[in-house]
C-alpha cells in the first residue's frame, strides 16, 4: 500500500465523520494548547529575568581581584592578564567608577554615576548607542572631553528620555564635556549614569579623589565553556598575585590575604533554569493531564471507527490487504488527528499565552521574581517537542484500535452485521 | 486441462465454546482451468467454509489445497493476503462496495493492495468496468447511487481488475430479481469465455444450471451431481414409504431414513 493510498483513505475516513473527527481534534487542541501556553509563559518569565539581570550577555565575565596588601590592580596588570589568558578571552578591559554633581544649561543632577571605560566595554556589555554614537578608541587614548549618557540622565539633564542631547555640553565637577551619544535601556530602576573614556576620567575625576580600583570585564571567545574560562581566570589570578585559595565555605576575606571573584552569567542562568524548571514541571504536569484526556478521546474514536468498519476491514482483507495495511490505515488516522490538533493547538496555545500574560502576567512573573510586562516566548524546541508528542500520542493511543482491526479474522469480519 | 484447484482430504474443525464443530469432512475437489463450477448446498452444509478455504480466507485443519500448483494451506497470513490479491477475485451476495466511494474507486480498491504501478490503475479499472458492460456515465457515481444489478456488476469488475485466475462468487444473485440475476450470470459466462475459472456458490438450481458442472455439499461432504440425484431419489422413496406408513421390517429403509434425518429441505 502506497502512502498516497493511505493518505486518501485517511482523509476520506476523517471527512466522513466530520463531527466526530472535529471533537477528537478539539481534545488534542486543548491538550497541546495548554502545554504550549504554559511553556510559553514560563519561558517568557525566564527571558524577562534574563533581560533584567543583564544575563543575555552569556560570554561576559565579570572579574574582581584584590591582591594582598590593598594594592589594587592597575591597567598594566589588566593588559598582562589579557595576554596571559588570550586563549580564553577575545579581550579583557578594565573599567572603574567615578562621579559627581552634573549640570546642563537647563538642569542639574545631584550625582552622576560615571563608568570610566574603554570602547571595548560597550561591546562586552552589549551596549549600543540609541542616539549619536559611542566614543572611539582615539578619543579614549587622547583623553577627549566627551561623555555618553545613559539611564535616566538624559531625562534629568535634558527634560525627556528622548531629548536630543548630542553635541550639547554637560558640566561634571569643574570641567565641560561634550555629549556624543546616549544609550537608552528598558531596565525598570534607572539611575543617572554616564560613560566616559577611562583616560579622561583618570586625569579629570579620579585624580580628584574618585575610586581607583579597577574592575575587569572579560569577553570570552565564542563557544567557550564558561565554567572553564572562569576556572582558568581564577587560578591565573590566585597564582599571579600569590593569593591563597579560599577554603571550602569561606565567605569573609581579609584584604591582607587578597581576594578573587570571578562571575559569569552562566552560573546565574543555570540557577534561573533550576528555578523555572520547578514551575515548568508543575505546569507541564497539569497540562499533560489534558493531553492524556485528549489521547483517550482518540482511542475511543478509533475503537468506534474500527467497530463501524469491521465489514470494510473484512472486504479489504479479502481483496488482499495485509495486516500491516490495515494497521497503517487506522494508525495514520489517529496520527493525522493528533498532528492537525497539534498545529491548531500550538496556535491556540500561543494566543492563550498572550491572553494569560495580559490578564495575570505581572502576578505570575512577580511570583518568580521578575517584574514588568510579560512577553510569552515560543522556542523552536517547544514546537518540535509538541510535534513529537502529537505523533507519539497518535501512535500510542491509535495502536490498540488499529491492531484490533488488523487482527480481525476476515471470514468473521465479512459476516459481521 | 490442468487442475487450477486441487483439494484433497480437506477437514475444517472449529473450536467453539460448546466444543468442536466439523464443517468439512475430508473434501476432495479438482477444478480445471477455465471451468465454471457451481457448488450447491443448504445452509449449514459447509459450503461457506469450503468457499472461504478456496478463497484463502480460512485455513483448513487438515488436508491439502494446491492453488495453481502452490500448496496454500500452510501459508502465513500475509502470504495468503498476497495470494488473494494476485490470484483470486471475490463476488459477494451483498456486493460489499464502499458506499461513499465512486464506482471507479471501488474497482481500483484491490489494486491499492497489489504491486501494480499507480498510473495503470485507472486504465485497469476502466477495462474491468467495460468488460462487465456497465455504461461509462456511472463510473464517477457513488456506488450507493446504483441499482442492485449495477452494483453487482461493479463488484464483478472489482473481482476482475487484478486479472485473477479464479473468481469466487458467493450467492451473487441472492439479492437480485430474476431478470437482473440472469444478466449477472451472463456476465459470469462472458468471463468464463475469456478464460477465467469461476466457482459459484448457490442454492438455486436455475443459477447452478449456468455452470459446466455442479457439485453438492451436505454435512461437510461433497457429492457429484449423479450421487446427489441418486440420493434425492432415495429420499423420495423414503418419504413415499413414510406416507404409506412405516414398514417395521424394512431395516434398509429405516437405516436410509435415519441417515437422512435432520437434513434440511432442499
Amino acid at each position: 500500500m502506497k502512502f498516497r493510498d493511505l493518505a486518501y483513505e485517511t482523509s476520506s475516513a476523517l471527512l466522513a465523520n466530520r463531527a466526530r473527527s472535529l471533537l477528537t481534534i478539539l481534545g488534542i487542541v486543548i491538550g497541546i494548547a495548554s502545554v504550549i501556553a504554559m511553556t510559553a509563559l514560563i519561558d517568557g518569565v525566564k527571558a524577562q529575568l534574563v533581560g533584567q539581570l543583564g544575563l543575555n550577555m552569556s560570554r561576559t565575565v565579570s572579574i574582581t581581584c584584590w591582591p594582598p596588601g590593598n594594592q589594587p590592580l592597575d591597567q598594566g596588570d589588566i593588559e598582562e592578564m589579557g595576554q596571559a589568558l588570550a586563549g580564553d578571552y577575545e579581550f579583557v578591559t578594565g573599567y572603574t567608577y567615578a562621579g559627581g554633581p552634573a549640570s546642563s544649561s537647563t538642569a542639574e543632577v545631584e550625582y552622576l554615576n560615571i563608568t570610566a571605560c574603554e570602547p571595548a566595554y560597550f561591546q562586552g556589555m552589549g551596549l549600543a548607542a540609541t542616539q549619536g554614537r559611542l566614543f572611539t578608541e582615539e578619543e579614549e587614548e587622547d583623553g577627549a572631553m566627551v561623555v555618553v549618557l545613559g539611564g535616566s540622565s538624559v531625562q534629568n539633564l535634558f527634560g525627556s528620555p528622548d531629548a536630543d542631547c548630542v553635541g550639547k555640553t554637560v558640566r561634571i565637577g569643574s570641567s565641560q564635556y561634550t555629549v556624543v551619544g546616549a544609550i537608552k535601556t528598558d531596565t525598570p530602576y534607572q539611575s543617572d549614569i554616564a560613560y566616559m573614556p577611562a583616560s579622561t576620567a583618570v586625569t579629570r575625576l579620579i585624580g580628584q579623589g574618585g575610586y581607583s580600583s579597577w574592575q575587569i570585564l572579560g569577553f570570552a571567545r565564542e563557544g567557550s565553556d564558561m565554567y572553564a574560562v572562569a576556572a582558568n581566570t581564577e587560578s591565573y589570578l590566585y597564582q599571579r598575585y600569590d593569593i591563597p585559595y579560599p577554603e571550602e565555605g569561606q565567605t569573609s576575606f581579609s584584604s591582607d590575604e587578597g581576594y578573587v571573584y570571578v562571575q559569569t552569567a552562566q552560573a546565574l542562568i543555570d540557577q534561573l533554569d533550576a528555578t523555572t524548571a520547578t514551575f515548568r514541571m508543575l505546569a507541564l504536569a497539569v497540562a499533560s493531564i489534558s493531553l492524556l484526556v485528549g489521547g483517550i478521546g482518540i482511542m475511543n474514536m478509533m475503537l468506534t471507527n474500527v467497530t463501524e468498519r469491521i465489514r470494510e476491514i473484512g472486504l479489504r482483507k479479502a481483496l488482499g490487504a495485509r495486516r500491516g495495511d490495515i494497521t497503517g490505515q487506522f494508525l495514520l488516522e489517529s496520527v493525522t488527528i493528533c498532528i492537525v490538533g497539534g498545529v491548531i493547538g500550538v496556535g491556540v496555545g500561543y494566543g492563550g499565552a498572550w491572553l494569560l500574560a495580559s490578564v495575570a502576567g505581572s502576578a505570575l512573573s512577580s511570583m518568580m521574581g521578575g517584574s514588568g510586562e510579560l512577553v510569552p516566548v515560543i522556542s523552536p524546541a517547544t514546537v518540535v517537542v509538541a510535534t513529537v508528542i502529537c505523533v507519539g500520542i497518535g501512535v500510542v493511543f491509535g495502536w490498540y484500535p488499529a491492531r484490533r482491526g488488523a487482527r480481525m479474522d476476515p471470514v468473521e469480519a465479512l459476516r459481521y452485521q | 486441462m490442468s487442475a487450477v484447484i486441487d483439494v484433497r482430504g480437506l477437514w475444517r474443525i472449529y473450536e467453539t465454546a460448546a466444543g468442536h464443530t466439523t464443517a468439512l469432512r475430508g473434501v476432495s475437489l479438482q477444478v480445471a482451468r477455465g471451468e465454471f463450477l457451481a457448488i450447491m448446498g443448504p445452509s449449514g452444509s459447509g459450503k461457506s467454509t469450503l468457499m472461504n478455504t478456496l478463497g484463502c480466507l480460512d485455513r483448513p485443519t487438515a488436508g491439502s489445497y494446491r492453488l495453481e500448483g502452490v500448496e496454500v494451506s500452510e501459508l502465513s497470513e500475509d502470504d495468503l493476503a498476497h495470494v488473494r490479491s494476485s490470484r483470486l477475485g471475490f463476488v459477494f451476495q451483498s456486493f460489499n462496495l464502499l458506499p461513499r466511494a465512486t464506482v471507479l474507486r471501488n474497482v481500483m480498491l484491490p489494486l491499492v493492495y497489489s504491486d501494480r504501478p499507480v498510473r495503470d490503475r485507472e486504465l485497469a479499472a476502466w477495462r474491468a468496468l467495460r468488460s462487465v458492460g456497465l455504461p461509462e456515465e456511472h463510473y464517477l457515481h457513488r456506488s450507493n447511487e446504483l441499482s442492485g444489478g449495477q452494483m453487482q456488476r461493479v463488484a464483478i469488475a472489482r473481482a476482475l481488475v487484478n486479472d485473477p485466475a479464479i473468481i469466487l462468487a458467493d450467492e451473487p444473485t441472492g439479492n437480485l430479481d430474476t431478470a437482473t440475476g440472469e444478466m449477472v450470470m451472463r456476465t459470469f459466462q462472458r468471463m468464463q469465455r475469456r478464460g477465467k475459472t469461476i466457482i459459484l456458490i448457490t442454492h438455486d438450481p436455475e443459477v447452478a444450471a449456468w455452470a459446466d458442472r455442479t457439485v453438492h455439499i451436505r454435512d461437510g461432504r461433497l457429492f457429484s451431481d449423479e450421487e446427489e440425484r441418486a440420493y434425492l431419489a432415495g429420499l423420495a422413496r423414503v418419504e413415499e414409504g413414510a406416507a404409506a406408513g412405516p414398514s417395521p421390517t424394512s431395516s434398509a429403509a429405516q437405516k436410509n431414513r435415519s441417515r437422512l434425518l435432520g437434513v434440511p429441505c432442499l
